[in-house]
Parts: C-alpha cells; sequence; structure tokens
C-alpha cells in the first residue's frame, strides 16, 4: 500500500512540475513577441522612458495612424511594401510547389541513377548563404535588368524554396500508395488525371505544409531583399522596418506596428494549417 | 508465479464506462483467455493488468500485492502485444535480453536466460538480425521469448495472432500451449477469435459491452451457454436461433408449425423464445451421428452447400430461418433439394426472447 | 519523326535544376571565378584582373577571418546543441498536454513567424543596456542596480546572439520533434513499461532513439538556415563591438558592400559556404545510419 501512495504523490508532483515548465517555456517563447505587440500601441517616448513605465498610461493608435499616413508626415508607403511582400511571396509560393511537387514526385516514384547524391546535392544549394548570393546576384541581375522587378525577387524566393518543397513532398508523395495511381489508371484515367484526381488530393496536406514554410521563408527573408530590391517598386516589409531607422535614431513605436502588421498573416495561416503541418514533417521527415 | 485477483474493476474514459465493476478470480498456473467481439473491453482489461491503463476503480491484486498505483515495471509481468512490439534499433539478442539489461543483472546471466529463451522458441540462428529482417512468425517468437526471459508472475498476451496468416495462427497456438505447459505461469490471453479461445483456454471469460457474461471452461461454455450471445458466439458455424413460442408443451415456430418441446428445461405457456440448435444436431437423415433419445424431425429446402470434405455445411430454411446444418459422409445435394432431417432434442437450447437469458435448468 | 525523349523523372525534376542553376549554381561561378580576381564593387574593371589564389591565401592568413570562423563554429555548434535540448524538452512538455494542445502548438510556432530581421531589433532593444527591457526588468526587481552592457561587453554580446538564435530557432526542432513524438509506436514504449524500464529509461532505450531520424532533420535544416543568423547579428551588433561579435557572414558582407572588396568577399564566402556543406552532408550520413538501424531505410 505504501509503494502505492508513494507513487500517486509522485504522479501529482510531475504534473505540478509539468505545468509549471510549460508556463515558463510559453511564456518565454511568447513575451518578447507581445512585448512587441504592447508597444505598437504605445508612444515611442514612453517605450524609451527611463525610469521604465511598466503600466502603460495610455494605449493608441498612433504609430498605425502614422504608418499608414502617407510618406509626407513620417510615415511609410508601408502600404506598398504590404502589397510588394504579398505579391512575392504569394507567387514565388505558388511557383515553388509546383516546381516542388513535380520534382517530389520524381523522387518518390520514379528510379533516379544516384539518387541520394542528386537529393543531396539539391539540399546543399539551401546551404549557400543569402549574403554570399546577394554579391553576385546583384550583379548578374543588374545586367539582366531586372534588379529591383517583382520578377526578380520571385526568382530568387523560387530557388531558395524549392530543395525544401521537393523534400517534404517527396516525403508525402511517398506515403501515397503507388497502387492508388495504377488501380485510376485501370479505371480509365491517364498519369496526368491519376496525379491530379487520386494522388495530388491524398498528399494535400503534406504540400499544404510545405507552401506554408515557402511562404514563410520568402514573407520574412531580408539578406538578399536588401540588396536586390532599392524602391517601392519592390520592397518589402521586412525591407521596410529599416525605414524607421536612420543614422542615431530609431523609431522603435512605429517599427512595432509594422512588425505586428507582418506577423498577423503569418500568425493565421500557421494557425489554419498547423495540424497538417505536424504530419506533413511526420511523413516527410522519416520516410524522406 | 501468482494468482490474480479482479474486485469491482471499473475503467471510464471521461464519463464514459468502458469496463463495469468486474470480478475475476485467476488462480495460480491458469490459463485464462478473454474473448468478445471488439469494443467489449477485453484489451482495456487486460491492460489494466499490465499497468498501461489507470483503474478507475475496484481493486487489482497479482499475488498478495494490490497492484493498483504501481507503475507495470514494479508488477512483475510480460506482455506480447498484437504487433510485436519489438525494439527495432536492436538485434534479437538485444530484444531478448532487454528487460534483464534495464535490471542490471550481471552479463552472464542475460547471456543464459537469452540462448535459454532463444532455445525453447528456435531462435538460435536468428539472433544477430534486426526486427526488420524477420518474418512475421519469427517476430512473434521474438516477442514470446522476450517475455519469457524475465521469468515474471504473469504473462499477458493482447491478441498476439491475429496479424498471422491462418496456418501460422494454428502452428503458433500450438508453441503457447507448449510454452504454458513447460513454464506453468499464469497465463491472461486476449483475442476475438473464440477458436483460439476454446484450444487454449483453461477457462474462458467471455465479455461483452464491458460486462462478463460467462466464466467457464470450454466445454461448459460451449455446451450451456448462459445467454444467447454466448451461444452465437462461441462455436462455428454459430448456433441456429429460431424464434417460437411455448404452445402446449411443444414450441410453434413462426409458420405455425410445431416441434416437440427439448427436456429439461423451465419455461411458461405462451413465452416468446428461440430455439437453439447447433449445426452438429441438426443432420439430414442417412447422414447423421446415431439418434439419441429425444429426437425431432423437419423437412427443409437445401438453398446452398458448402463442401468441407469428411462433411458438408448445408444452408436450408425452417419456417422462414436460414438455418445451417451438417451433412456427414456427404454425398452431393441439389440446389432446391428437399431432406429430412433429424433434430438431436437433448442438445438443444432455448433462450428467453426478450433477456436472451437461457431457459435451461 | 525522331524526337529526343527525356527520361520522365529528368523532365520532372527540370524546373527545380534550371531555377536553381539560375540563380545559384550561375552566381556562384560567377563568384567563384571573381574570387580569383582584385574585383572591387566601385571599379567594375578590375573584375578582370587575375590575382590567382591570392584571395584565398589572403584569408587563410587573416586573423580576423579565423576568428569569426571560429566563432561561427562556436555559436553553430553552441545554438544547435541547446536548440536540440530546449525544443526536445519543449517537444516532450506539448505532446503530454491533452487539452488545449493545438493552441498550445501555434503559440510553439509563434517565433517561427518573426522576420530574423524583426528578432534582431526585438532583441536589440530587449538587451539594450540602457532602456531594455531585461536591464528595466532586473534593476525594478532590484536584481541589479548597474545597467549591465549586454550588447557591448564581448561575451555578453555572445551570449546575447545565441539567445536571440536560440528563440527564433527552437520551433524548429520543436515541431519537428514533436512530428516525431506522434509518429512513434506506441507498442514498444509499452513494451518497455511492462519491460521493467522507468519512464527515464524508457525514454533513453526506446523514444530517443525513434526521435534521433527527426532530431537529425531537425540539424540539417538548421546547419542548412544557419545563414539566417546574419539577419539577427547584422540588426544586433553588426560583427562589433570591435569585431568581437563577429561573424563569417557579417564580416563578408561588411568586406563586399562596405569595403566593396568583392574578390575577397567571394573567396571567404567559399569557405562559409563549404563550412555549411560539411555541416549539412554530416547530418545527413546521421540520419541515414539512424533511419537504417530502424529499418526505415530506403
Amino acid at each position: 500500500m505504501d509503494q502505492g501512495q508513494s507513487h500517486r504523490i509522485r504522479r501529482r508532483l510531475l504534473a505540478l512540475g509539468h505545468f509549471i515548465g510549460l508556463l515558463l517555456a510559453m511564456s518565454l517563447i511568447c513575451l518578447p513577441g507581445l512585448w512587441v505587440v504592447l508597444n505598437s500601441f504605445r508612444p515611442t517616448v514612453e517605450i524609451m522612458a527611463k525610469p521604465p513605465v511598466w503600466i502603460p498610461s495610455e494605449l493608441n493608435l498612433d504609430n498605425y495612424r502614422a504608418m499608414f499616413g502617407g510618406i509626407g508626415e513620417g510615415g511609410v508607403p508601408v502600404l506598398t511594401y504590404f502589397w510588394n511582400s504579398l505579391v512575392i511571396s504569394l507567387t514565388s509560393t505558388v511557383i515553388a510547389l509546383l516546381v516542388g511537387m513535380a520534382g517530389g514526385y520524381a523522387f518518390a516514384r520514379y528510379r533516379i541513377p544516384g539518387k541520394s547524391a542528386v537529393f543531396v546535392g539539391l539540399m546543399v544549394t539551401r546551404a549557400v548563404p543569402g549574403v554570399a548570393l546577394s554579391l553576385p546576384l546583384f550583379i548578374l541581375y543588374g545586367r539582366l535588368g531586372i534588379i529591383d522587378t517583382h520578377f526578380g525577387m520571385i526568382l530568387v524566393y523560387v530557388a531558395l524554396n524549392v530543395p525544401f518543397t521537393i523534400w517534404l513532398i517527396d516525403g508525402f508523395f511517398r506515403q501515397v500508395p503507388k497502387e492508388l495511381a495504377e488501380a485510376a489508371e485501370i479505371d480509365g484515367c491517364t498519369r496526368w488525371q491519376a496525379f491530379w484526381k487520386v494522388e495530388f488530393p491524398v498528399a494535400r496536406a503534406g504540400i499544404a505544409s510545405a507552401g506554408i514554410f515557402a511562404f514563410l521563408t520568402s514573407w520574412n527573408e531580408y539578406a538578399l531583399a536588401s540588396q536586390l530590391t532599392r524602391s517601392l517598386n519592390s520592397k518589402t516589409m521586412p525591407v521596410g522596418l529599416m525605414d524607421f531607422t536612420s543614422q542615431f535614431t530609431l523609431n522603435w513605436g512605429g517599427m512595432c506596428a509594422l512588425a505586428v502588421l507582418m506577423i498577423i498573416p503569418a500568425l493565421v495561416l500557421t494557425f489554419l494549417v498547423q495540424k497538417h503541418l505536424i504530419a506533413g514533417l511526420t511523413f516527410g521527415g522519416v520516410k524522406g | 508465479m501468482a494468482d490474480v485477483v479482479l474486485r469491482d474493476v471499473v475503467k471510464n474514459y471521461g464519463a464514459l464506462p468502458v469496463v463495469h465493476a468486474i470480478n475475476l478470480d485467476i488462480a495460480h498456473g491458469e490459463f485464462v483467455v478473454l474473448v468478445g467481439p471488439s469494443g467489449c473491453g477485453k484489451s482495456t482489461t487486460l491492460r489494466m493488468i499490465a499497468g498501461l491503463e489507470a483503474i478507475s476503480g475496484g481493486t487489482v491484486r497479482i499475488g498478495d500485492r494490490v497492484v493498483n498505483d504501481l507503475p507495470p515495471r514494479d508488477r512483475n509481468i510480460s506482455m506480447v502485444f498484437q504487433n510485436y512490439a519489438l525494439y527495432p534499433h536492436m538485434s534479437v539478442r538485444e530484444n531478448l535480453g532487454f528487460s534483464l539489461h534495464i535490471a542490471k543483472r550481471p552479463k552472464a546471466e542475460i547471456d543464459k536466460a537469452v540462448a535459454e529463451a532463444a532455445e525453447i522458441l528456435s531462435l538460435t540462428p536468428l539472433l544477430d538480425r534486426k526486427p526488420g529482417q524477420l518474418s512475421g512468425g519469427q517476430r512473434q517468437r521474438v516477442a514470446m521469448g522476450r517475455a519469457i526471459v524475465r521469468h515474471p508472475d504473469v504473462f499477458l498476451f493482447d491478441e498476439p495472432l491475429s496479424n498471422l496468416d491462418a496456418k501460422l495462427r494454428t502452428q503458433m497456438r500450438v508453441e503457447i500451449k507448449r510454452l504454458h505447459q513447460k513454464v506453468g505461469t499464469t497465463i491472461i490471453y486476449v483475442t476475438h477469435d473464440q477458436i483460439e479461445a476454446i484450444t487454449l483456454a483453461d477457462r474462458i471469460v467471455i465479455m461483452r459491452d464491458g460486462h462478463i457474461v460467462q466464466i467457464g471452461t470450454p466445454l461448459e461454455v460451449f455446451e450451456r451457454p448462459v445467454n444467447a450471445f454466448v451461444a452465437t458466439f462461441i462455436g462455428s458455424p454459430p448456433m441456429n436461433l429460431l424464434p417460437a413460442t411455448v404452445a402446449g408443451g411443444a414450441l410453434r415456430l413462426a409458420d405455425g408449425s410445431t416441434i416437440p418441446m427439448p427436456p429439461g428445461l423451465s419455461v411458461r405457456d405462451g413465452q416468446a423464445v428461440h430455439f437453439g440448435v447447433r449445426a452438429d444436431n441438426i443432420m439430414p437423415e442417412g447422414h447423421s451421428m446415431p439418434p439419441t433419445a429425444h429426437m425431432a424431425h423437419v423437412e427443409m429446402p437445401v438453398t446452398l452447400t458448402e463442401p468441407l470434405g469428411t462433411e458438408t455445411l448445408l444452408f436450408a430454411t425452417l419456417a422462414g430461418t436460414e438455418v445451417q446444418a451438417k451433412m456427414l459422409n456427404p454425398r452431393p445435394v441439389r440446389t432446391g433439394e428437399v431432406l429430412r432431417f433429424g433434430i438431436a432434442l437433448d442438445k438443444c437450447h432455448l433462450f428467453d426472447a426478450t433477456t436472451g437469458a437461457s431457459l435451461r435448468v | 519523326m525522331y524526337r529526343m525523349r527525356l527520361p520522365p523523372w529528368l523532365l520532372l525534376l527540370l524546373p527545380a535544376f534550371v531555377i536553381l542553376l539560375a540563380v545559384v549554381a550561375i552566381p556562384l561561378v560567377l563568384s567563384f571565378y571573381s574570387s580569383f580576381t582584385a574585383f572591387q564593387l566601385t571599379r567594375p574593371e578590375t573584375i578582370t584582373k587575375w590575382i590567382g589564389t591570392f584571395n584565398y591565401q589572403k584569408a587563410m592568413g587573416d586573423a580576423n577571418f579565423w576568428a569569426a570562423f571560429g566563432r561561427t563554429v562556436l555559436l553553430l555548434t553552441v545554438a544547435l546543441n541547446l536548440e536540440m535540448l530546449l525544443g526536445l524538452g519543449l517537444a516532450l512538455m506539448v505532446a503530454k498536454v491533452t487539452r488545449g494542445q493545438r493552441l498550445l502548438r501555434t503559440m510553439m510556432m509563434f517565433p517561427m513567424m518573426f522576420s530574423p530581421i524583426l528578432v534582431g531589433f526585438q532583441f536589440k532593444f530587449i538587451f539594450n543596456d540602457n532602456v531594455g527591457l531585461l536591464n528595466n526588468a532586473l534593476q525594478s526587481l532590484g536584481l541589479t542596480d548597474v545597467a549591465i552592457p549586454w550588447l557591448v561587453d564581448g561575451s555578453l554580446a555572445f551570449f546575447a546572439i545565441v539567445f536571440a538564435e536560440v528563440w527564433t530557432s527552437t520551433s524548429v526542432f520543436a515541431i519537428l520533434i514533436l512530428a516525431g513524438l506522434f509518429a512513434i509506436p506506441q507498442d514498444p514504449v509499452e513494451a518497455a513499461r511492462v519491460d521493467g524500464c522507468t519512464p527515464w529509461q524508457t525514454f533513453r532505450y526506446v523514444t530517443l532513439p525513434f526521435l534521433m531520424p527527426f532530431i537529425y532533420i531537425a540539424m540539417a535544416i538548421r546547419s542548412l538556415d544557419v545563414a539566417r543568423a546574419y539577419d539577427i547579428v547584422q540588426v544586433m551588433t553588426a560583427g562589433g563591438p570591435a569585431r568581437r561579435t563577429e561573424l563569417l557572414w557579417t564580416l563578408i558582407g561588411r568586406t563586399g558592400y562596405v569595403d566593396a572588396r568583392m574578390g575577397y568577399a567571394n573567396a571567404m564566402g567559399y569557405i562559409a559556404i563549404l563550412l555549411s556543406i560539411v555541416f549539412t552532408v554530416y547530418f545527413f550520413r546521421k540520419l541515414t545510419t539512424a533511419r537504417t538501424s530502424l529499418g526505415m531505410g530506403d
């Protein structure tokens, strides 16, 4: 009986420890972000106050108003940045997914000579740091005249994301039994129809998770964008953040407001597909 | 070795009860099989004994210890899982010796125990393979070997043969029985296959909807089922059940024809019942066992035949219900042919139509 | 009519090859060439001035380069290991939760949604010695009355960078390991418990081997992605103070753009790429081994 009792007590203690640990971890994860959100509603003067103001005296939308206010009044052309980011990220994600689907399907379904070497070779292109790439790309783009265009940025981000989308999608197609497509072909589908009508729907969750990763990468990328964008034509939000800095000062409140604008779409998207994300990684990962 | 006692054991998932206050006494060295349709609570019961599920109420005792709050590792049990549950990253040898290794036994002792278990289960040539390189039957044997090296108080088997093909299953059934004879340890075995239950068990525990319906030796549950559920669940093909009414010392079937009342029953006049007869006890004349003291005779048209070699299973219609009968020394039978069948009434059963309870005294 | 037919797999992979060739391979060839020249961004004609392996020799003999190289390897080692341990802990805790797990999982991924550049600014402010959140908190709680120079002192700045790096990227480990935890078959875990394992032993002998492929995948992804650290470090310290947090990428960026010595920057860039590739191939190797030992190989 005694043994049972001590086990029960230990279980309680463990449960308590688990709860506290989780609480601590989650606060560490969320607080810096929430601090940014909070600061976006406070005047910069109060954020920078010394001694610090812990309980905000007032929360207002001044930073947002200034941000959307237009260039003349010290604002930042945030809507243009947002639009650029959206167009570039969405287009490059869609293209990266299409290319990734083709490549992933090839890896999952065909015998490829030197398969693993080709595979690692593809992945290694991702290992090239953006900063190392930005120098030659800058020169190349300059020659081609596609610096500071949506097209140029989309091209870069597709290349950045393709290795990863191929990898994830390959894992997912492997989960789809070959027999499924074969059955569809016997039922009268062409190989093309069999793909779109049978294999694609089954692997859709994995493709969605690959899409999220691709989107987040493009949405948040800075190193390349800072070199390859010059003006309102193609500047994205991460680059736009720099508009709030000048040689000696930094408009922290304004920056936070733009940051919130950047995070919201990412947050919504992640929440929507997070279940598929886990499933996608499970398949893509081990079997890949 | 130890006995196992369950007292009012309850399992709830949230508000949903899955096992209702069951009581079970398993003697030292006994081979007990829990059997029932899927979702009847048999696996949950086994997992509560193993400590893999928390017990919501009541007590479980193994030997002289109440184990309700003990983790599985302190219960001195072994378990064989449906999907073998071998550790894929360890060789057969490491799989077999793992529990002893965890218990920090000396290396020599582990090697000896592993060699012994491997010998019993003829695994010796496979010791250095990984589970991925073994066939289904071999994996099953490794899983059993892993259970026996510990010399536990109780063996638990959770549907261990359901992933094997029919031939292998029969073979492994024999091996399990032989293993029990050799080591004599208490075994609790869960299956949904009534043939496995009958062939293996000292005693069968039949469960349904979280209740124990009947406990008894294989012969007891076969010959004296307590209700219509057990009657149809145990035995193959399942017992035929015909709706009938008790009328003046005889049974009136749905089409108005009558059969004499089987002996040894307690019934009221006008009671709605189900008349139960196994295929072995309804046979065409000239192809049957020698008649018993109480016989009834019916004529039925044959709708389908299933030759099984030494006998043929006949599907026929009696009073609008399909009945399965056996034909010994079979001859070819045409579909639609009307045969005269003899029913051995003293082997028949009556069940109350509403409660399903057996009306045998 | 004769038509040359490509095998279908090549046809399917062709778009990927073409894009990677155009955006990664050609620029790399270009920069590889320029790393043998005295190319300066401000004087385009210098790209034709061939100087052989001079840039590489110079890098080999440059103490600043080796310091940055060592610091980068140190950062990678410390950050990846910390992220792995914390991610493992986090995933284990989240996996145990039964109600509200969906919300927790989204919260867990919160840092992944932050642009690295934003993370840089965020932590630059948190660690600011004058008005930073951390010093404000420490002072208000009375734990210290001096302003700790988080980003000014060399080793404190390194710590701050590691902290920011770990904050953003632990999620990647946590989410992959969580995916692994969901994929673990329950039977062997239960078998281990019955076989007499304590929770720790079950974890050590059964759960962890199953998780190893996922951990290596996360390691591989992260070692591919380490250049993200460039954005963070660039914003937080820009390699300063006095080069004490200089990493390969900040050094390359400065040499190329600020000092305009592109050829030299590219030579160092190649060494950095090589480093990344070594890490990545190493983890891929480990991944294959771990998979094979679980019987999950191709």
